[in-house]
């Protein structure tokens, strides 16, 4: 069975259809990317994934149930963690505290009344944990909103993977980054989605093919071809469409 | 870490201590004059649950103040034997029944649209007040709510009916309640409210259930705001639409921004001062109003943070560590 | 019969004014994402202007000539000095100004003109009634009626036809990108916000023969502008006309069926709507 699957799934937004019948399945461990022209349709899959937009028509199903339509905190909950595009994270809070509104709502005390914060060790020590793994553990009393963009980012992947998800969704996740920031990044992704399902949009194509054991093509909402690396290097529908946009 | 929660334990005491010694010391008039900020200050720090906290902005906050006001007016009238105690905890649940309610349609919306949601529900509740004359008593109101007798609590004995046993009911009832609020806003919940004024989508997709715990905010603050309510309504022994109406509403707000909605405790010295300023200077002109409301737009531009960002930080950290926003 | 043909008329007449005061606020809305709560008191100023100016000068005329410039100098002032400076703190602290401004304009209103109504005679040339299809209806609303159309067709030309037109319509629906082609998207901001609020001053002048003047006359209005813009939609003009028909409509019928209820008619409606549309019958913006 397919770790997640989406089945026929069409998206318009009041009259602009962005996708187009997309089907996608899969297996638990993989490492999926997804690319295609700015536009074409990936953040919406994303968006249509972890639940903050509805498909207009189709369904998802994760680990066979289908969360078509869920809520993303739902979504969340169920072990499907991502990432933002553009960096989400809570600015005018401490690394500390951001990281620690990750490890509150993964121990699902969130609502808790019944105990002081302050004096809940066992949310201490995991939030210092994530942390180390980062490598923000010296940074965690600065004010998230004042680090430099490459420990952002890191910050970013941090919130993702605090709730220990089974699926990571990341959204192009080295925008902007430096090649060496960028290496470092394939590193710290590769080793935190060790043994999980991995799910990647990019446009880094060194990312792409260092990463993923299967990449799929979206063209203008359309699934244009999907399958290992090598496969997808030699398809000339893909070379003609990514060719094609960059002539343009 | 334990060092200023000491010193924090230590300032409380001092004011409680303070607070209950006062009507030894101070004339008939002052006595009810810290009464009255007692109430409005728990007034003021449910509506800043609401906005300093949730970063809700609510323009009708004065429904479960009212709300709570009603409450025990009409279950000391019409209830006979009813313990001031229990009118008090009735008000207070009605106000979070209300809450409830109420909440649950405006906290779908956000900014402006929440705003003039939580002012619609207001007139609309105004208007019912107004024109239900054979339970509300419309303008007129209804009075002499306070009964007869002592509120024996085994070692002590308190007379409402007398200033001093007033002013003692209302500083324990709102301590007690601002104490509650406080411990709210140290637990996980507390930092689930902080979190998400901060970033209203990202706890989302952290697993975080946005919409229930605006929800709950949203009552809790209704439950303290009629709790004062019930208190105002005790205090003036009187009830009628003025406690349920915009004028009401409009002065929270202004408590509240007045003092600082950056903390727990901005409301509080907000609510002093408007009740210190208010009072004098509506004994030097019929306008104070209109001074109140260019102050409050002075207020607005250059002075958000309100006098609370009058006092020096270093000396506000080291009282109370806590941040503001 | 003739009695729901006069309601109809009522209704109509209200409505009409209702968007005339409505469509400046929605479409500040819709562009500049502030729902300006001043914006029923530049209505209610504007009925006071009026009111002042036929008891000193008797000329109506003037008043529709002179309260709208008033303030449309108020609302470019308020927008100038008191949104800009406030922009950055956010939308909470938007509100919250207009919140004030509203506010000291009602304590002016009670200051300078009292607490009591104070009815606005009108004017000579359009006093009296006529009989019209059967029923007798007083000229003066249908003055209103004609007025309001006129307004309403100049909108709609300026809107449709005209290039500044084009340029506000692209600004609400994305102002960020006009600016970027361009446009002084600033300078735009000031004539619209100025536009709306002389328009709701407008407004105010026209009222005051029709529902008198009186302190509360701005909540009351804020109210109505309120049910107006859930039910239309925040930012679409089509749906603040549509709304503000509805709602004229209603309530007069309303109050011709279940006085009793007059009060809390509107609230009922806006809650039916918004239980069953949360974005409004038109509009997008939540």
């Amino acid at each position: 069975m397919s770790i997640l699957e989406l089945k026929d799934v069409h998206k318009d937004f009041s009259g602009l259809k962005v996708l187009f019948g997309i089907n996608l399945a899969l297996e638990q461990g993989e490492r999926h990317a997804i690319i295609g022209p700015n536009g074409a349709g990936k953040s919406t899959i994303f968006n249509l994934i972890t639940g903050k937009y509805t498909p207009s028509r189709g369904k998802i199903f994760y680990k066979g149930e289908d969360i078509t339509g869920h809520p993303p905190y739902k979504v969340a909950r169920l072990g499907l963690a991502r990432s933002f595009q553009i960096t989400n994270i809570f600015r005018t809070m401490t690394v500390f505290e951001n990281v620690r509104n990750a490890i509150l709502a993964k121990n699902r005390v969130c609502f808790h009344i019944f105990s002081r914060l302050a004096k809940m060790d066992g949310i201490e020590e995991e939030t210092e944990r994530l942390l180390a793994q980062i490598g923000l553990l010296e940074r965690k009393n600065e004010l998230a909103g004042e680090l430099a963009h490459g420990h952002q980012r890191s910050l970013e992947v941090g919130l993702t993977l605090a709730s220990d998800p089974e699926l990571i969704l990341l959204d192009e996740p080295t925008a902007g980054m430096s090649t060496e920031e960028t290496l470092e990044a394939i590193k710290l992704i590769d080793r935190v989605t060790k043994g999980k399902t991995l799910v990647v949009v990019e446009h880094d194509m060194e990312v792409v093919f260092s990463l993923a054991d299967k990449i799929t093509v979206i063209y203008y909402g359309k699934v244009l071809a999907s399958g290992p690396p090598e496969e997808i290097r030699d398809n000339q529908q893909v070379k003609d469409a990514y060719l094609g946009e960059e002539k343009k | 870490m334990k060092k200023s929660s000491f010193r924090r334990l230590a300032l409380a005491l001092a004011v409680l201590v303070l607070l209950l010694i006062a009507p030894h010391t101070l004339t008939i008039l002052q006595i009810r004059m810290v009464n009255e900020i007692a109430y409005f200050a728990l007034f003021a720090v449910s509506f800043n649950f609401l906005f300093g906290y949730a970063g809700l902005l609510s323009f009708g906050h004065a429904t479960f103040f009212g709300l709570g006001a009603y409450t025990a007016a009409l279950t000391l009238k019409h209830i006979a034997g009813m313990p001031l105690l229990l009118s008090i905890v009735m008000a207070g649940l009605v106000g979070a029944i209300g809450g409830a309610i109420i909440g649950f349609f405006c906290v779908r919306r956000k900014g402006a649209y929440f705003a003039l949601l939580t002012l619609a529900f207001n007139q609309f509740l105004w208007a019912i007040a107004w024109k239900w004359r054979e339970v509300t008593g419309g303008e007129d109101g209804i009075g002499r709510i306070v009964p007869q007798g002592s509120i024996n609590l085994g070692i002590l004995s308190i007379d409402p009916t007398k200033v001093e046993g007033m002013y003692y009911l209302t500083i324990a009832v709102v301590c007690l309640c601002l104490a509650l609020g406080w411990y709210i806003t140290q637990t996980p919940f507390g930092n689930t409210v902080k979190a998400i004024k901060v970033n209203e989508e990202r706890p989302l997709f952290l697993g975080y259930n946005v919409h229930l715990a605006k929800l709950f905010i949203f009552t809790f603050s209704a439950f303290l705001a009629a709790i004062a309510g019930s208190l105002f309504a005790l205090f003036q022994d009187f009830v009628a639409t003025s406690s349920i109406d915009l004028a009401m509403s409009t002065q929270v707000l202004f408590m509240a921004f007045l003092g600082g909605t950056g903390s727990f405790f901005g409301p509080i010295l907000g609510a002093a001062i408007y009740v210190y300023f208010t009072d004098w200077v509506s004994s030097l002109t019929d306008r104070w109003e209109f001074i109140l409301g260019v102050l409050f737009i002075l207020l607005v531009l250059y002075f958000h943070r309100g006098f609370i960002g009058l006092i020096p930080k270093k000396l506000k950290e080291a009282l109370v560590s806590e941040k503001s926003s | 019969m003739e009695i729901y043909f006069i309601q109809f008329l009522h209704g109509l007449v209200y409505g009409m004014l209702l968007f005339l005061v409505a469509s400046g606020l929605t479409l500040v809305f819709g562009m500049m994402d502030i729902l300006n709560i001043a914006h029923a008191g530049f209505y209610m100023l504007g009925a006071y202007i009026g009111y002042t100016i036929v008891t000193m000068t008797g000329n109506f005329w003037l008043a529709l000539i002179v309260a709208p410039v008033a303030m449309g100098l108020l609302g470019s002032l308020v927008e100038q000095y008191f949104l800009k400076k406030v922009h950055m703190h956010g939308h909470a602290f938007e509100l919250l100004i207009t919140f004030g401004v509203f506010f000291v304009i009602g304590e002016v209103v009670k200051w300078v003109w009292g607490t009591f109504p104070r009815p606005v005679d009108v004017p000579s040339s359009l006093a009296g009634s006529i009989h019209f299809m059967g029923i007798t209806y007083p000229v003066y609303r249908f003055f209103i009626l004609f007025f309001s159309f006129i307004i309403l067709a100049v909108l709609a030309f300026v809107f449709l036809k005209t290039r500044i037109g084009f340029v506000i319509r692209a600004a609400v629906s994305d102002a960020q990108m006009v600016g970027a082609l361009g446009i002084n998207v600033p300078r735009l901001f000031l004539y619209v916000f100025s536009g709306g609020a002389a328009l709701a001053g407008l407004a105010g002048v026209v009222a005051g023969p029709f529902l008198s003047t009186y302190p509360g006359m701005g909540l009351d209005m804020m109210v109505d502008l309120f049910v107006v813009v859930v039910i239309g939609g925040f930012g679409s003009l089509l749906g603040a006309f549509l709304a503000s028909l509805m709602i004229g409509e209603l309530q007069s019928f309303g109050i011709l069926f279940i006085p009793q209820l007059a009060l809390v008619f509107q609230f009922l409606l806006m809650a039916a709507v918004l239980i069953s549309r949360p974005a409004g019958l038109f509009g997008e913006k939540v």
